[in-house]
């Protein structure tokens, strides 16, 4: 669904690339999350797979990237959001309309989408959200959660093939972070949405994504399957990016007992896995 | 401060009306505001005014913004009558002729204002863009910098706020009561305000486009605008301001 | 050193409320304020610094009474680090800025001594001076802001979830500098934190908020310990301390991976002894 090949980009007026030769791909219904430190390049990569770099922020771009075939240099942006639905940092910044409903409406009413279709569109995006009730409320009433489920929606709407997340639990606390994973969880896994995410609460990240991939000044680090990523903890500690202590666990008691032990990314996991020693 | 231009749901007469029709009628207040010369008919204006935010269900607003108005009014009350030449002196330096001068400009301030942040109380915007670019035909990328004007304004004043909390917490004297000394140190913060809302709007016209900003046309909106019978009476009303500011 | 005494506030429109709020913290305590977003956490740290000031009840911080003082003049006994480092940076270099907040609160010093200061602090969080604060990561700029609370060495440090939008290391780095001047008695922290892991490593009490009042109060251990109270709070315990309660019996004190471990190799050697 997504492919990338050596892409390096670097933004105008700057001298370093905020990305060097990544190289990527993620199939139909991936589930991949993208941590690294500050300043890694996380951010332009979602840009990079939306078309929004280099189509909104020009720069020096040599590679390639492909969403569900169309490569995001030769289409205009406008053609590739049809695809790829984006959720930015700031929710904030990215509502537009000053009532839910309406927000919902502004992408939808773009995109041509039949005025017939619409209102079934609008109840889908709600439920799988969950802020149905929220429906008719202002904007400037909403907490951060509720805001970001909104922006949410309001992509959702929209039916796009690839949803790309920078950061949307930064400001949320745990309960809701974990239900907006939850529902990331539902949208991949019943309708087939790929979904990349960018996070730096890596408990959850190791929990809900299938690949992950790390970041680090522009270059991949090192990507792969969650676990198989989670075995490198050693480097990743070095590089700042930490592991759910549940993963430290594992790797401490395979020290120790000296038996070949899973990599747990769970309390569920991690539960069966001490159990099993202690019998 | 903070709800300024912010939209209060409710389902009144007012708020049903035709967005266009409330542009309309605010406009009017403001037209027949300026061509009359009779303080009675201002100070009638002014109680229509009022009478338009009881009907939308919005009476707290509708008299915090008078209050807030009043602030401004009283200033510009005192700086007028000082200033006017003419007519018998009352008491000092003021005169008959400066009193009604200063009178009927601070009454046309408050008239012109109060439907002006009314209608936006009483309105989504969205619905505000829309009617527009249906109805009155206004191209679509003006009435999108005239909503995205409007949801910034709130924003921009709770930012400041934040911003005078987090330097007060510091030591810088925000809490005094003094208003020259705190606008002399508003000013220096006003460089770190602007670039976050420089990087704000950015985000806010990525996040239009794609979502197929380009692609909308006059037709695009999912809700119509048709003019309803409830219009009518407005419409009239508005016909009925002009035509007696005209006779008075 | 702080205590709330029966406070209660309202906003004037709709928002965050406290109700009836009692508690006490001593000189040298590490205090987190755990709850859902919305319990009233920023609110109650609001208070104690006098941004705003309680319709009922009354805060004292060094016995006074935050009502009858100006925040202003407050500074130099209670900092305050907020989550968005953008809203207190206003100068253009970290040495500007760190300077600006000294001569604001600790004028007392004279220009001679805010000099001296600014140096001493650039050299402890390793600055050049010449950084300009909006081209440096979030994280940096978090530092910044910390620099400047903490070079007015006041004795109460407020932290209103200081490690959002944090990469790890940045995190690590801001919580430990924190974390060594609270050990060395020098300055008593009050934090609000939604992530767990980061208070159970820092602090040594939890005050529990929900609704606007303040449901439990107590050791941090023993607080994520208890499940009612959690769930009461929508709050989730960090990992390694949920597993140990699913794990229940001999585990009650493992709030670590390695002291989970140890639990775990204990028994494994009882097992092998009695076979």
């Amino acid at each position: 669904m997504i492919d990338i090949q050596a892409l390096t980009f670097t933004y105008k007026d700057e001298t370093a690339p905020a990305l060097e030769n990544i190289t990527l791909s993620v199939p139909e219904g991936g589930f991949l999350g993208i941590i690294g430190p500050a300043g890694a390049g996380k951010t332009t990569l979602a840009r990079a797979i939306g078309g929004i770099v280099p189509h909104h922020y020009p720069g020096d771009y040599y590679g390639s990237v492909k969403v569900d075939g169309l490569d995001t240099i030769d289409n205009r942006l406008t053609d590739l959001s049809r695809i790829v639905g984006t959720v930015f940092q700031d929710v904030d910044s990215q509502i537009i309309s000053s009532v839910v409903e309406d927000e919902l409406l502004y992408g939808m009413e773009n995109f041509g989408i039949p005025h017939d279709e619409i209102p079934r569109r609008m109840e889908f995006a709600l439920k799988q959200v969950g802020i149905e009730s929220l429906r008719e409320r202002t904007i400037a009433s909403l907490s951060g959660g509720q805001r970001q489920k909104v922006a949410i929606a309001s992509v959702i709407a929209l039916r796009p093939k690839v949803l790309v997340l920078d950061e949307p639990t930064g400001e949320l606390d745990p309960a809701s972070s974990r239900q907006i994973f939850t529902l990331l969880k539902t949208l991949n896994e019943e309708y087939g949405i790929t979904v990349v995410i960018i996070e730096q609460k890596i408990m959850l990240l190791c929990e809900f994504a299938r690949q992950l991939m790390v970041l680090d000044h522009g270059r991949i680090f090192v990507k792969g399957d969650t676990r198989e990523v989670l075995s490198h903890a050693e480097e990743l500690e070095a590089l700042g990016v930490n592991c759910p202590r549940v993963a430290y666990l594992s790797r401490l008691l395979e020290k120790e007992t000296r038996e070949t032990l899973p990599v747990c990314v769970s309390i569920e996991e991690a539960e069966a896995m001490v159990r099993g020693l202690m019998k | 401060m903070r709800n300024l231009f912010q939209y209060v749901p409710g389902n009144s007469l007012i708020h049903r009306l035709n967005p266009i029709t409330k542009i309309v009628l605010t406009i009017a207040i403001c037209v027949a505001a300026f061509m009359t010369d009779n303080l009675i008919y201002l100070a009638a204006l002014l109680g229509v005014d009022l009478a338009i935010g009881i009907i939308a269900g919005v009476p707290k607003k509708t008299l915090g913004i008078l209050k807030g108005l009043l602030k401004i009014a009283a200033f510009l009350f005192i700086l007028q009558a000082l200033l006017t030449r003419r007519g018998t002196p009352v008491f000092w330096i003021v005169t008959d002729t400066g009193l009604l001068l200063a009178g009927k400009v601070v009454l046309r301030l408050v008239v012109v204002c109060m439907p002006l942040t009314l209608v936006l109380a009483v309105t989504r915007v969205s619905d505000l863009a829309n009617a527009l670019v249906q109805v009155v035909h206004v191209p679509y990328k003006y009435a999108f910098t005239l909503t995205t004007a409007i949801r910034f304004v709130p924003q921009f004043l709770e930012e400041m706020n934040d911003i005078m909390e987090a330097q007060t917490a510091r030591g810088i004297e925000f809490d005094t009561r003094n208003s020259f000394k705190k606008l002399g140190m508003i000013l220096p913060l006003c460089a770190p305000l602007l670039i976050s809302s420089v990087r704000r709007s950015d985000q806010t016209a990525v996040a239009a486009e794609v979502r197929g900003f380009e692609l909308r046309t006059s037709s695009s909106g999912y809700k119509r605008y048709p003019f309803r019978l409830c219009d009518l009476p407005a419409a009239l009303l508005c016909a009925a301001l002009i035509v007696l500011a005209a006779l008075i | 050193m702080i205590k709330l005494e029966n406070v209660s506030f309202a906003y004037a429109a709709a928002g965050p409320t406290v109700e009836n709020l009692s508690f006490h913290v001593e000189k040298g305590e590490f205090v987190a304020l755990l709850g859902a977003n919305g319990a009233g956490k920023t609110t109650t740290v609001k208070l104690i610094d006098g941004l705003i000031k309680p319709t009922k009840g009354r805060v004292l911080v060094n016995g006074e009474d935050t009502a009858k003082t100006r925040v202003s003049r407050r500074a130099r006994q209670v900092g305050f680090l907020f989550q968005n480092p953008d809203r207190q940076i206003c100068k253009n270099t970290v040495r500007e800025e760190i300077a600006f907040g000294l001569r604001a609160a600790r004028g007392d010093l004279g220009e001679d001594g805010i000099k001296n200061r600014v140096e001493e602090t650039l050299a402890a969080f390793h600055f050049t001076g010449e950084e300009e604060p909006f081209s440096l990561s979030r994280g940096q700029r978090q530092r910044v802001a910390l620099a400047s609370v903490l070079a007015v060495e006041p004795q109460i440090l407020i932290l209103d979830e200081p490690t959002t939008g944090l990469d790890y290391s940045e995190c690590c780095h801001i919580m430990d500098t924190i974390s060594r001047m609270n050990r060395d008695g020098q300055v008593t922290v009050v934090m609000v934190c939604h992530d767990m892991e980061v208070v159970l490593d820092y602090a040594q009490r939890a005050l529990v908020m929900a609704g606007g009042r303040l449901l439990g109060d107590g050791p941090v251990g023993k607080i994520f310990r208890d499940r009612e109270l959690m769930e009461r709070a929508s709050v989730l315990p960090p990992q390694i301390t949920g597993l140990a309660m699913r794990l229940g019996e001999g585990f009650e004190n493992a709030d670590t991976a390695e002291e989970l471990a140890a639990v775990v190799m204990r028994r494994r050697e009882g097992r092998r002894k009695q076979a």
